[in-house]
């Protein structure tokens, strides 16, 4: 049997890639960064005179001035607080010394003295009630605030003859990439210069541009290799750190976390409180709402933006006759939220799946047929009123309905058979350029992405290339450029390296075909073939070496060179009407799942094991088999840890009690089930052959699906992620749920 | 951790020198290291010099009329392999795959466990419940000691300056058990353990319950007898739960502790006097 290997296989497992804590620059210091030793509080001063080491080199706040050429750069935004802190182990002032641990101990010995104030860490305890409008309209927390309607609502809750009220908790999920953040900074010359391990160099040059008020042409980023990214090394987090550490020393400036400082830094998915409402009548659903408070951290990025977008998922692919949505973004002192793969969807999903689990209970209906009686198919509009593009969720719950008839065959006791469903949109709209290169032996795709572990720049944008040109894996070469040399790319993330910067590869793959038919006078598009080791153009009658077609330049050269460039546009925006407050986002793409798991509940001690997992994914056309399997089962071992045992603990100090993987639990490979990848094709995406994206749905419908299977097994619902051992025996130890008014998730 | 000297003496004596000339603090042994690490990175321990037992010839597995003697740098994935090992004292085999992930044990000892004294140990309670003990080797000789004698507190032994475990010496044959809970079944820490076991000569049950302050605890009955009734066992199982000391923390609440307790007594048990021994990574859920 013959496969294609992932191209960056034998580097990586040979130790050969320089990820970035191994890049390494000739006279380079090390940084290290001095945290805020409380959550909130006014900083009072910082005092470096303790500082033995003469070589060392602090720099707070007040350095920057000096340090930057257009002042302290970002007002809004400053790297350093100068006046209050915002959460603990905040930097407040960073070191460079000539060694790792001569900058650790000087930064050990830099004083932060603040007048430390109670923080604020956790939802229920602000808001013990559950918030009412008028408390809500001048929080000094609230830090953002969306609502849409569309509808009868309130006419359909007041008439309503039942109504189903659940509450559900979150928790906070780090991403726990195994390469923590990493960079070198090279600040000495005229053009600034970082070495990271980024998913997005041109957004971390944009983002760290901004942040010290310089223009992003005097700046350069090279993207390293990146041990796992998972969203939390797109904008910028130690480079400006890192740059103005260099500036300070005039030397090159290395800084990297260690990992417990990884966590504490961690900019994720943070907590959240969800009240899901569906009102009946005759056993129908007349309305249903949503209600959502998000804990933010310090900031929320993009704020009513990010907070928009999640509040389009809170209902679900599924329609009503009336609905509304409102979210809150609530300010606390923990680091800011930032992107973690689907941000916040899996939560939202298993919140409004779990929902619609416990309503087909309830009603004595199949859960699958319940939510295939409303779930959008194309043509239909969403949440907020956007007109839904090919959308295979509906076949995707016909088949999961198979596979449960299939399962509940011989089900043993105890265990429990359940199905969740998600949805994502693709950031397949965000721009970027490809240039592809013909040489006489091979073709290499230039572009700006950096690989991040998922096989889909390695594998998925070179299969695209494949596809076009009719080349085997073996003669098509994905190279990596920085932002000084490199053609535009938005980066890795949003699912859309396939969707997006596939389609600027495609492009350019076919203008390749159309210069090279043009050149050799064909009258139909040619192929690419490997003869004797050199490519050949092939045609009806033709077979000949590409270079014969060379210009004399490009000969001399050796290379032929197209570009392709994609900078793609949301199909359609959302209904005006249906917004009432705040900014809401239309998506560009409609990729969905639907998941089936069988697990094995101990009644006793509440503890799950997962037996086996189906997952079936809507991916438009399938550009790669084993890299979009891979995928797959990559997001479903990574869901498994938020349904089951990842968590962030934060004491009210504000201090994270778990920053590390002995208790920050993820999945291993022995708690993984064996794991069946389904495909469904046809309802064509917006990427090239009509691929969607498929980095993030994977994980969207986990814990959804495992909160079904242990509802199958016990009877009992859940209302909390991660769904721990504890938390079932707890559920099933109480009689009745209920503890009114946020309560922990009863029926009201 | 820079500037820390490694020295792996082969001979005993050699081991011994080392710690009769240098102040405590200053050398420390190392076998597979995997919870001493922790340590060193952290800066909690700071020595100038790190003695490997890892050459010694400490690794022998030996059976004596009614005991089995395993040298204390033995890995736990050697123990793990041996089938006698297995029939003789079950659950020791439970504890082991109890312990990290497989690659840990390779690493892993009997006696970096009982040196390091870890509250959440998975093998210490099994011992406690067999009724194994250690001998000790320093510069004045050997002597043994009950391991119920040994380990007095969480990260505290009778090991005296100087002296290094030999070798864990268990009673045998042993019908035995070893059941224990987590979040995550592999390469996670028990938040409560029970180790069991019954002694046909006196008709004795042992129960040790790791996860409790300060140190695993040690529970005998002579009423329950060889074939206990589930009534039997479970007012024994929740008296016990009853009386242990518990605390909660990040892990788990003392509540949930407490009743895990119970479910685990009982289900150890049951496992012994069923004979129904068989080792398994996913004991929780047996």
């Amino acid at each position: 049997m013959s496969y294609s290997v992932r191209p960056d296989a034998l580097e990586k497992l040979t130790g050969q890639v320089l990820y970035g804590v191994d890049v390494e620059r000739p006279g380079m210091w090390w940084g290290a960064l001095v945290p805020s030793p409380a959550a909130a509080g006014r900083l009072v001063a910082i005092d470096a005179s303790a500082v033995a080491d003469e070589e060392a080199v602090v720099v707070t706040a007040a350095d920057l001035p000096r340090l930057l050429p257009n002042g302290s750069g970002d007002p809004e935004r400053p790297i350093f607080p100068s006046t209050a802190v915002r959460y603990r182990g905040e930097p407040v002032a960073a070191v460079a010394a000539p060694t790792l641990e001569r900058a650790r101990a000087a930064a050990a010995r830099v004083r932060v003295r603040l007048d430390a104030e109670a923080p604020v860490e956790d939802l229920d305890r602000l808001f013990p009630d559950w918030p009412s409008p008028e408390t809500m309209r001048d929080h000094p927390l609230v830090n953002g605030h969306v609502l849409a309607r569309f509808g009868p609502v309130d006419r359909a809750f007041r008439t309503a003859d039942e109504l189903f009220q659940e509450t559900y908790r979150t928790s906070g999920v780090h991403q726990v990439p195994l390469e923590p953040h990493a960079c070198v900074a090279d600040a000495t010359g005229s053009v600034w210069h970082v070495t990271t391990s980024t998913q997005t160099p041109f957004g971390c040059r944009e983002d760290t541009a901004s942040l010290l008020g310089i223009p992003e042409s005097s700046l350069v980023v090279e993207g390293s290799w990146v041990g796992g990214a998972f969203g939390s090394k797109g904008s910028a987090l130690l480079e400006p750190y890192a740059l103005v550490l260099s500036r300070a020393s005039g030397r090159p400036v290395r800084l990297a976390l260690s990992y417990a400082e990884e966590f504490q830094l961690g900019r994720t998915t943070l907590p959240s409180v969800l009240r899901l409402e569906t009102a009946l009548r005759n056993g129908r659903v007349v309305g249903r709402r949503a209600r959502l408070l998000l804990d933010t951290g310090a900031s929320l990025p993009g704020g009513d933006f990010t907070l928009g977008y999640a509040a389009g998922f809170l209902l679900g692919p599924y329609g009503a006759p009336a609905l509304e949505i409102e979210g809150y973004a609530i300010r606390t002192h923990k680091p800011p939220f930032g992107p973690h793969r689907a941000p916040f969807i899996p939560q939202v999903a298993f919140a409004i799946e779990s929902h619609l689990t416990h309503l087909a209970a309830h009603l004595g209906e199949d859960p699958i047929r319940l939510r295939r009686a409303t779930v959008w198919t194309e043509g239909q509009t969403t949440t907020l009123g956007q007109r839904v593009g090919p959308f295979g969720l509906d076949r995707c719950l016909e088949r999961a309905a198979e596979v449960v008839r299939a399962w509940r065959v011989d089900l043993p006791a105890g265990h429990g058979v359940g199905t969740g469903a998600g949805f994502w949109s693709t950031g397949a709209g965000a721009g970027g350029e490809a240039r592809v290169v013909l040489t006489p032996t091979a073709v290499e795709v230039e572009q700006s992405e950096r690989e991040i572990g998922s096989g889909s720049v390695l594998r998925g944008v070179a299969a695209v290339v494949e596809r076009v040109l009719g080349l085997p894996p073996s003669h098509v070469v994905v190279r990596y450029q920085d932002t000084a040399s490199g053609p535009f790319d938005s980066g890795v993330f949003g699912s859309r390296t396939v969707a997006a910067l596939g389609q600027a590869a495609e492009k350019a793959s076919r203008r390749l075909l159309t210069v090279l038919q043009e050149r050799a006078g064909l009258r139909s598009t040619p192929r690419l073939a490997v003869a004797d080791g050199r490519i050949v153009l092939e045609a009806p009658g033709t077979s000949a070496p590409v270079e014969t077609l060379f210009t004399d330049s490009e000969r001399r050269a050796g290379r032929l060179v197209v570009d392709g460039r994609h900078y793609g546009r949301a199909e359609g925006g959302i209904d005006p009407s249906r917004a009432v407050v705040g900014e809401f986002h239309p998506f560009t793409d409609f990729t969905a799942a639907a998941h089936v798991a069988e697990v094995e509940v101990d009644r006793e001690l509440g503890a799950v094991r997962v037996v086996r997992y189906h997952a079936i994914h809507d991916v438009g056309t399938l550009i790669d088999r084993r890299t979009a399997t891979a995928q797959v089962e990559g997001g479903v071992a990574m869901g498994l840890g938020e349904a089951l045992t990842e968590e962030m603990l934060w004491r009210d100090d504000g201090r994270l009690e778990n920053p590390g993987l002995l208790d920050y639990r993820l999945m291993t490979i022995t708690d993984v089930p064996p794991i069946e990848v389904e495909f469904v094709e046809g309802f064509r995406g917006a990427g090239p052959f009509g691929a969607k994206g498929l980095g993030e749905i994977p994980i969207v419908p986990v814990p959804a699906t495992i909160a079904a299977a242990i509802h199958d097994a016990l009877g009992r619902p859940l209302f909390e992620l991660p769904m721990t051992p504890e938390r079932i025996a707890r559920a099933l130890a109480e009689r009745t749920v209920d503890r009114p008014p946020v309560g922990r998730g009863a029926p009201a | 951790m820079a500037g820390v000297e490694w020295v792996a003496p082969s001979t005993e004596d050699e081991a011994l020198r080392y710690f009769s000339s240098d102040p405590p603090s200053a050398v420390v042994p190392i076998a597979g290291g995997t919870d001493l690490l922790l340590d060193l990175e952290a800066g909690r321990v700071g020595p100038r010099r790190l003695v490997s037992l890892s050459r010694l010839p400490w690794r022998e597995l030996e059976w004596a009329p009614n005991a089995l003697r395993i040298g204390s740098t033995r890995p736990l994935a050697d123990i793990q392999a041996d089938p006698r090992v297995r029939q003789a004292v079950p659950g020791l085999i439970e504890a082991i795959l109890a312990v990290g992930g497989p690659a840990l044990r390779h690493r892993a000892t009997l006696g970096g466990n009982l040196a390091r004294a870890a509250p959440a140990s998975d093998v210490i309670p099994l011992l406690l419940a067999v009724g194994a003990s250690v001998e000790l080797v320093g510069a004045d000789g050997h002597r043994t000691v009950p391991v119920d004698q040994f380990v007095r507190a969480s990260r505290e032994t009778a090991l005296r300056p100087g002296e290094l475990i030999r070798r864990i010496v268990l009673p045998v044959p042993r019908p035995s058990a070893y059941r224990w809970h987590r979040v995550r079944p592999v390469n996670d820490i028990s938040h409560v353990a029970v180790g069991g076991s019954f002694d046909p000569g006196t008709s004795e049950w042992t129960v040790a319950i790791g996860g409790v302050p300060p140190r695993p605890q040690v529970e005998r009955d002579r009423t329950l007898g060889a074939r206990p009734s589930d009534a039997a066992i479970e007012t024994f199982a929740r008296a016990v739960a009853e009386r242990v000391p518990l605390r909660g923390d990040l892990r788990a609440s003392e509540g949930y502790r407490r009743r895990v307790v119970a479910i685990l007594v009982a289900r150890t048990i049951r496992a012994v006097a069923m004979a129904d021994q068989i080792g398994s990574d996913r004991g929780s859920a047996a």
